[in-house]
């Protein structure tokens, strides 16, 4: 067979990896799935009838399984396995070759499919552990770890035969994450019955709950900004040192944050300190982001208006800076004693994650499918709708969820934590659970514009041309 | 200029590797040395459920139907918490497998729920919580469960008291 299957595309050019192709197109996949189960959820919010017409849907679409499956469906179906496709694109392009085994990268990424449907199921019938993003049962743990074992191999292979000397930070980034991915989920999913007392556990529970979000989430997705950002504005990143120093920053004090999560609770006042002041110094790398992103865009901001995908980009780092202002200030203990339990941390929760890294996804996927597949996006319409249906469907959805969260907890500082007087603050709360369940939906809308668009690029985008830049730069 | 040492995925492995290894001991491992951590309270030891029990089978039930998912288990030293009862320290949770302070609290807080409400009560309302609690509550109806689970989830909502020394 040679190389190229492509009509028209040079057979000097190689074909695009199946490996990246199956983590894109189910990824989108569980993207849609994590969104439809967040409505639900939000729906059932609104009223705790919906979809409750029989026995079935009754017990295995209650809200309370349902919660847990929109989260994983979220993070590992949706946000992991672009994430991996990501790195086996960027990890061969920087390296200028090939992925070390196709095969390995193929396997893994079907194995990584059936064990996540599985798992998923396995949620809904009824097996989560209890323990928050962790809810998969050890069998799917088990798998979840090989396949990130088979990842990393192939990547650090690939990279060992690497045909470029230098290591650029994304590949910093990308590889100490998956280590990063490896050590925080082995943690958070040991068995119960190895870790010992309850208190003991909140130390390790805490700890996969903030980093799987902060080792893993936060440090593929600044790689990734530093891959796309550099192609999409033809020129250097601002600062190559700084970006270092980020990186070395994010391992640093990234993995010390697990505690902040149980401030005024029942730990210990020395490890809430452990935990407040990291959350504290994370501003430092959070910022060499951002000005390293700032020091690369001056003069030519206007390609933002020109470049969609340079536009989510740029709206995704946004979003993560102003989750990472959020986050610090949480961490304090009078705003915690007050946010905390409360909506507010559902909003903040989605801003990094759908805000902020599904924006640098989106950007990556648009950015790297043109040079999967050899052909050009289908629609800058629909790249444009799949835009501001997500970002206005995201403001409604985290400003509702934010209001409604400090109403909780001045409400709740009143004196309304039980009994009539909790239901008489939850009724005030009812327009701002239907204002989710709106915004919800119009980000819904948006992915449904995304995935009909990746769909239509695959099947009928406008073939590239044997001139066209994107055969050259990867 | 990148340097010799920037090329070398293996000490970038090791340092990023070892940083992260700082953290988890410093959170995770140290609280092993911590007396208020590994002592279990008086509290505690009403939650010690034998094997097989009602209430250690009710918490089953609690975790496996998401309960979780909307009350906490943890009061804090806080005014948010002021009417939720004593408020609870590292020991109260020894025996707990797994731990379920969790992270929302959509509905009342049910670390001391024992105290609060009959086991009656507790069953009317799972039945039919619009009814029992008011219209505006958005508590799934737990009708589905059998006879055998919500009794068992009563027995283990009926045990979260704390010691009676501790007021």
């Amino acid at each position: 067979m040679a190389q190229s299957t492509v009509q028209g595309v040079p057979a000097r050019i190689p074909k695009g990896s199946a490996t990246v192709k199956i983590f894109f197109y189910t990824s989108i996949f569980y993207l849609l799935a994590s969104m439809v189960l967040g409505l639900v959820v939000a729906l059932k919010s609104v009223n705790p009838e919906f979809l409750t017409s029989n026995r079935f849907l009754q017990e295995y679409f209650t809200y309370g399984r349902l919660r847990p499956t929109h989260t994983n469906t979220a993070l590992i179906g949706w946000l992991t396995s672009v994430y991996f496709g990501v790195m086996y694109y960027g990890v061969p392009a920087l390296c200028k070759r090939q992925l070390w085994s196709e095969k390995i990268g193929m396997f893994t990424a079907v194995l990584w499919n059936i064990n996540y449907i599985a798992g998923a199921i396995s949620i809904l019938a009824g097996y989560q552990t209890g323990v928050e993003y962790a809810e998969l049962p050890l069998l799917f743990d088990i798998v979840v770890v090989i396949c990130v074992g088979l990842t990393f191999w192939n990547l650090i292979q690939t990279t060992r035969h690497r045909q470029e000397k230098i290591l650029y930070v994304s590949m910093w980034y990308w590889l100490g994450s998956i280590l990063n991915l490896a050590i925080v989920y082995i943690i958070g999913n040991l068995p119960v019955a190895w870790i010992g007392s309850g208190s003991i556990q909140m130390g390790y529970y805490y700890f996969y709950l903030h980093n799987i979000i902060g080792l893993w989430f936060t440090v593929v997705g600044v790689g990734t900004i530093y891959y796309l950002l550099p192609k999409l504005v033809q020129r250097p990143i601002y600062s190559h040192k700084l970006s270092l120093i980020g990186f070395w920053m994010i391992v640093a004090f990234y993995s010390w944050n697990g505690p902040h999560h149980l401030v005024n609770g029942p730990i210990p006042v020395w490890l809430m300190k452990a935990g407040i002041i990291p959350s504290i110094l994370l501003l430092i790398p959070v910022w060499s982001v951002l000005a390293n992103i700032i020091g690369t865009m001056k003069g030519v901001w206007y390609k933002v208006s020109q470049n969609l995908a340079l536009k989510f980009l740029i709206t995704g780092a946004l979003f993560y800076g102003l989750a990472c202002i959020q986050g610090p200030f949480q961490s304090l203990m009078g705003p915690h004693a007050i946010l905390h339990f409360t909506y507010w941390t559902v909003g903040h929760a989605h801003m990094p994650l759908f805000g902020g890294f599904s924006f640098v996804a989106f950007s990556a996927v648009y950015y790297m499918l043109p040079r999967l597949t050899y052909r050009h996006i289908y629609s800058r319409a629909l790249m444009n709708w799949h835009y501001w249906l997500s970002v206005i469907g995201f403001l409604i959805f985290a400003f509702a969820m934010w209001t409604a969260g400090i109403i909780q907890g001045f409400e709740w500082m009143d004196g309304k934590q039980l009994g009539s007087a909790f239901l008489q603050m939850l009724e005030s709360l009812h327009i701002f659970l239907i204002s989710r369940a709106v915004g919800g939906s119009l980000m819904f809308l948006g992915q449904i514009a995304f995935a009909w668009n990746v769909w239509r690029s695959v099947k009928a985008g406008q073939l590239v041309t044997a001139d066209d830049p994107i055969l050259v730069s990867r | 200029m990148a340097n010799e040492a920037e090329k070398n995925p293996g000490i970038l492995l090791l340092g990023a590797g070892l940083l992260v290894l700082l953290g988890v001991m410093g959170t995770v491992w140290l609280p092993y040395f911590d007396d208020s951590v590994v002592t279990p309270t008086d509290t505690a030891k009403i939650r010690n459920y034998p094997t097989d029990s009602a209430e250690a089978r009710g918490k089953h039930v609690y975790i496996r139907e998401g309960c979780i998912w909307c009350h906490s288990q943890q009061v804090r030293p806080v005014k948010a918490d002021s009417k939720l009862g004593p408020v609870t320290v590292p020991g109260d949770y020894y025996y707990d497998k797994p731990l379920t302070t969790m992270t929302q609290r959509t509905g009342p807080d049910l670390m001391w729920v024992g105290t609060r409400y009959s086991a009656d009560w507790q069953h009317q309302h799972l039945l039919n919580p619009q009814k029992i609690a008011g219209p505006a509550s958005i508590m799934p109806k737990y009708d589905y469960l059998s006879e055998q689970d919500r009794n068992d989830l009563v027995a283990y909502l009926l045990s979260l008291k704390p010691a009676p020394q501790k007021k």
